[in-house]
């Protein structure tokens, strides 16, 4: 090459920068001027997920190159101009607090995904990706949720959890589970005592959150039988260590409040995690008699004053007959800081009228419950009482344990009141020294209104799980 | 307990209370009927059941010239407001 050919070669060189810088500047004086209308494809948007996104949102925040690409160390900020003109791209900046990205911009008409394909083929880059558009969503905020849904394969038939309208039900009329779930799924430091007909202990989607006396305990004292061995709690139809339960009702309430979540078996309870004290005072056919209700009421007071955290008592029957003897234990349980929580009853009646009892004795650590279907009724057998009964819960056609690890669908107040007493669990394990005045306030004032309930319930609303935990 | 042993035993209950031959006893209706509760609607006193809708039998027992309600399942069978008051046989 002569000296004159080499001069050319310069002249057409410089030339050529030049265009390619004013083309640049056009380029950016363009994309300057509709960086106020521009519409991003959906398919361009990511969504963050961690703080090193943020971070490199930060970063960009004062452009959108299309390509950001990191080069390997060493290379001049000269080197790596030349190699972007190479794709007749520009460098756009390089960015603060990531070492070794460069944001650069693509003057044709490459797609960012062609552009990215040429940059990591070379040898002197390290990495290269899109420009995504970065939203930063309302959930990133530490008060913001995700909702979590367990894997157990009958979950998408527990309505009360998480409604979709399955079988022509109102879709969202649920107790916001999974919302909550991003909160907590329980503890097993909570213990929720099932007065009932015992519980199937043996079931194999309730046993890992089955309570049993620790070791360090002793055995329950009773005043007139003496030692009672509470291993697996109380029985006080015989007044012996076995709560087995023979009918089928206490283990359907126990599941409603804790059947295992996420272990890929059956349903989820409210509590994932929980620990349920199994009491039996009524028999096979389902029935038993005030006086063993009694009994077992002030068994969980002595565990209680043993050291047992058991904060719930769930109560899912009744009758018509007052009693002042259960009136009265049932407030010495208020004094050691117990949730009683009851079932309104199944006679369509309104209790300020009729009364029915436990659920309208005036004790504070008492909370009725009324019974709501799939489309937030009120169950047509609920009973209800705008001065009488708090809240309403599900309560018709509820897939809950039942003996031999079976499951079947059950309606009543029975089945709304341990839902209430599993959003009462709920709580407590995020608030272990929650008061029971301020947890009975707290599930009161957790509510969804129901049009269905207004006059009917004090609350005048259906309880949202994931409210009582904000 | 079957329907048929429940209208059985309700019948030889109310042959009993109404110092009956259990022949003169007729039997009126058998019917499947969802009860509020685990005590059928039919507690006695002081007796607490699980309130949870149950299935069962109603049955109407005529004597007399009087008809009488008995609910039944296949654990229980109860007498209806006999005189007033409920009764678990």
């Amino acid at each position: 090459m002569n000296r004159n050919n080499f001069l050319i070669h310069v002249a057409l060189a410089i030339v050529l920068i030049l265009v390619a810088a004013f083309a640049g500047q056009l380029n950016r004086w363009r994309k300057h001027w509709k960086s106020e209308i521009r519409i991003v494809p959906a398919e361009e948007k990511k969504t963050i997920h961690s703080a090193e996104d943020i971070a490199m949102a930060e970063a960009i925040k004062h452009g959108r190159p299309e390509v950001l690409v990191k080069f390997k160390s060493g290379l001049s900020q000269q080197t790596i101009e030349l190699l972007s003109a190479r794709f007749n791209d520009q460098i756009e900046d390089r960015i603060e607090n990531a070492p070794g990205w460069t944001s650069i911009d693509d003057l044709d008409d490459a797609t960012p995904a062609e552009t990215v394909a040429q940059y990591l083929v070379m040898p002197e880059v390290e990495f290269a990706e899109e420009n995504y558009e970065i939203t930063i969503p309302e959930s990133i905020d530490s008060t913001s949720l995700v909702p979590v849904r367990p894997h157990d394969p009958q979950f998408g038939e527990q309505w009360a959890l998480a409604n979709s309208g399955q079988r022509g039900g109102k879709e969202g009329a649920d107790i916001s589970a999974m919302l909550a779930w991003a909160t907590t799924t329980g503890s097993e430091e909570v213990v929720v005592a099932v007065l009932d007909s015992g519980v199937d202990y043996n079931h194999e989607d309730l046993k890992p959150n089955m309570w049993s006396r620790p070791g360090s305990m002793d055995a329950y004292q009773d005043a007139e039988l003496g030692p009672i061995d509470d291993e697996r709690g109380f029985n006080a139809i015989d007044n012996e260590s076995d709560p087995m339960d023979q009918n089928g009702h206490g283990t359907h309430c126990a599941g409603i409040i804790g059947a295992e979540g996420e272990n890929n078996i059956g349903i989820a309870g409210v509590n994932w995690k929980v620990r349920i004290m199994p009491l039996k005072f009524m028999n096979a056919g389902g029935f038993g008699t005030t006086k063993d209700a009694i009994e077992a009421i002030n068994y969980v007071i002595d565990r209680k004053k043993a050291g047992v955290n058991v904060r719930i008592i769930s109560a899912s029957w009744g009758s018509t007959q007052r009693s002042r003897a259960l009136e009265d234990v049932i407030r010495k349980a208020y004094e050691n800081d117990i949730l009683f929580v009851a079932a309104a009853g199944n006679a369509s009646v309104n209790n300020d009228r009729k009364p029915h009892f436990p659920s309208s004795y005036n004790v504070p650590n008492v909370i009725s419950v009324a019974a709501l279907d799939r489309n937030d009724q009120l169950a047509v057998f609920s009973n209800y009482g705008v001065k009488s009964v708090a809240i309403g819960a599900p309560g018709v056609d509820i897939l809950s344990t039942w003996l031999g690890n079976a499951y079947e669908e059950k309606s009543g107040t029975s089945m709304a009141t341990p839902v209430i007493s599993g959003v009462a669990a709920l709580i407590v394990a995020q608030h272990p020294r929650m008061s029971v005045d301020d947890l009975r306030k707290k599930l009161l004032a957790s509510t969804d209104p129901i049009v269905a309930l207004k006059g009917k319930t004090v609350s005048g609303g259906r309880i949202n799980a994931a409210k009582a935990l904000e | 307990m079957t329907k048929e042993e429940a209208v059985e035993k309700a019948r030889n209950d109310l042959a009993k209370r109404l110092k009956l031959d259990a022949s003169k006893i007729s039997e009126s209706s058998v019917e499947d009927a969802d009860f509020p509760d685990m005590a059928l609607g039919a507690a006695e006193d002081d007796e607490m059941s699980g309130q949870m809708i149950t299935r069962g039998w109603r049955i109407r027992l005529d004597a007399n010239g009087k008809s009488h309600e008995y609910r039944a399942d296949k654990n229980q069978v109860r007498l209806y407001k006999f005189k007033g008051k409920n009764y678990r046989i």
